[in-house]
């Protein structure tokens, strides 16, 4: 190994061990912020596990979710969509590739309200309060853009080792 | 002289720019799932229209000033959708919500689907409401669930739903049997079965014969405390204590009962249980 060599790894470590937290930084950013408040669900009570484990997995949904609109990934939404959810947006992402229109999702944070957890623990109905920004665009050209409050009912339901979304429907107004 | 064709170019092509920011779509207040209806677009001249849903994106060209037609397939998914119409590169959009169709599926979670009888609220079944399209439905329905046990006589109860869900608990019947558990909304019915199984065993009793010089020891009919035979496979304990010392032999309950041949040696006690449930001890003051 000579001397440039040698200064040139040197300079790449010291690059990555600069850029190592602000790359984790960067990847936990992208992560949408997921807020559960599960004090009036039931009938079951929520398991302490239960409650940490629904948000984060609610947030790699729609983290996968973004990206699979954004890129027209059907792989992606093996992760953390089952049933009708997982169907409608395979649908979704089916006819983006059709027309060569896409959308693309910046997620500003969810706040999630616990209205249902089945005796059995098979089953948890959730409503979503999110903060998007939303881009269509055809081709390259962004033909809308908003930034809206979106209302969500949500069911979730338990996988191997994590909760999936089984079905997720926009709401114009939620009781409760 | 000068030419008043630039000026007048200007002024069309600024004409035109207002005809396309003018581009305008005006959804119906009410879009049902499935349902064809049409938006009324203002302006003039040929455009882009973009609808953009829960399930589905379509592109195509229309005309401006006229009713665009939506047909049913396009909106069978409920939610928000965004219409945006485009003529060059001015665009307008408006945004609507598409509401279920009527209730016609009903969806069951029974658990567990074996239980042991009279087990107080040990059966939970939880239904969920959708449309033809597969669209939860969030607005209260009336769900009657029935239970049929083994003996037949249909008990029914109806609860209302909250936010597309109802759900109700049950106490299993004191006799074994599957028990049918079903959930309907108007002519949607979605049936569950759970086979309900004899519980612990009830007066566990064990009595013992000798034949041929050998010591077999078997139980009565083993049932429950509601009279049901526990099923075949059960596990029932034989402990004998002699001068040997103490010995478990388990056997499973073939034809109702369980039996095992023991060896013994001088005075034995032998016990018997089955889970949870002892059962009576028999004494021998001298083996034969």
């Amino acid at each position: 190994m000579n001397g440039t060599t040698r200064v040139a790894l040197l300079l790449a470590a010291v690059i990555l061990v600069m850029n190592g937290p602000q790359l984790r930084a960067q990847a936990k950013a992208s992560l949408p912020a997921v807020h559960l408040n599960a004090e009036e669900m039931g009938p079951r009570t929520i398991e302490e596990m239960t409650s940490k484990s629904v948000p984060r997995d609610y947030s790699y949904a729609w983290q996968t979710m973004a990206q699979a609109m954004a890129q027209n990934r059907l792989d992606l939404l093996n992760g953390y969509f089952t049933g009708f959810a997982k169907d409608k947006l395979t649908k979704r992402i089916q006819d983006q590739k059709k027309t060569g229109v896409h959308v693309r999702y910046t997620d500003r944070g969810h706040k999630l309200t616990g209205l249902f957890y089945s005796p059995a623990g098979d089953a948890m109905q959730l409503r979503d309060e999110a903060q998007l920004d939303i881009q269509v665009l055809d081709g390259e050209k962004v033909i809308h853009s908003e930034q809206v409050t979106l209302h969500y009912m949500v069911l979730m339901t338990p996988g191997a080792d994590r909760w999936l979304v089984r079905d997720l429907q926009t709401t114009p107004d939620v009781k409760r | 002289m000068r030419s008043h064709k630039p000026a007048f170019l200007g002024l069309l092509t600024l004409a035109l720019t207002t005809v396309a920011f003018a581009a305008e779509l005006r959804p119906p207040d009410k879009v049902f799932a499935g349902a064809d209806f049409a938006i009324r677009s203002v302006g003039s001249g040929q455009a882009t229209f973009y609808l953009i849903g829960p399930t589905q994106v379509s592109k195509r060209q229309v005309d401006l000033g006229s009713d665009i037609a939506v047909h049913g397939a396009e909106v069978e998914k409920a939610g928000r959708y965004t219409a945006i119409v485009c003529v060059s590169d001015q665009c307008n959009s408006a945004s609507f919500h598409v509401r279920p169709d009527q209730a016609s599926r009903v969806s069951l979670l029974v658990h567990p689907s074996r239980v042991r009888v009279a087990s107080p609220n040990a059966i939970s079944a939880v239904a969920f409401v959708f449309d033809r399209y597969r669209n939860m439905l969030f607005t209260p329905q009336t769900i009657e669930f029935t239970v049929t046990p083994p003996d037949g006589k249909e008990i029914s109860t109806t609860r209302p739903t909250d936010n597309g869900v109802s759900w109700i608990r049950l106490t299993s019947a004191t006799k074994e049997g599957p028990a049918k558990i079903s959930a309907k909304v108007g002519s949607a019915e979605e049936v569950r079965v759970v086979r309900q199984v004899a519980s612990e065993a009830c007066n566990l009793r064990i009595s013992a014969n000798w034949v041929d010089r050998k010591l077999w020891v078997q139980t009565d009919p083993v049932r429950d405390c509601s009279g049901n035979a526990l099923p075949d496979g059960t596990i029932v304990s034989f402990t004998k204590t002699d001068a040997s010392g103490k010995t478990t032999v388990d056997a499973p309950i073939k034809r109702g009962i369980a039996k095992v041949q023991m060896p013994v040696q001088g005075g034995v006690r032998i016990s018997v249980a089955s889970g949870v449930v002892t059962g009576n001890e028999i004494q021998f003051a001298g083996g034969r």
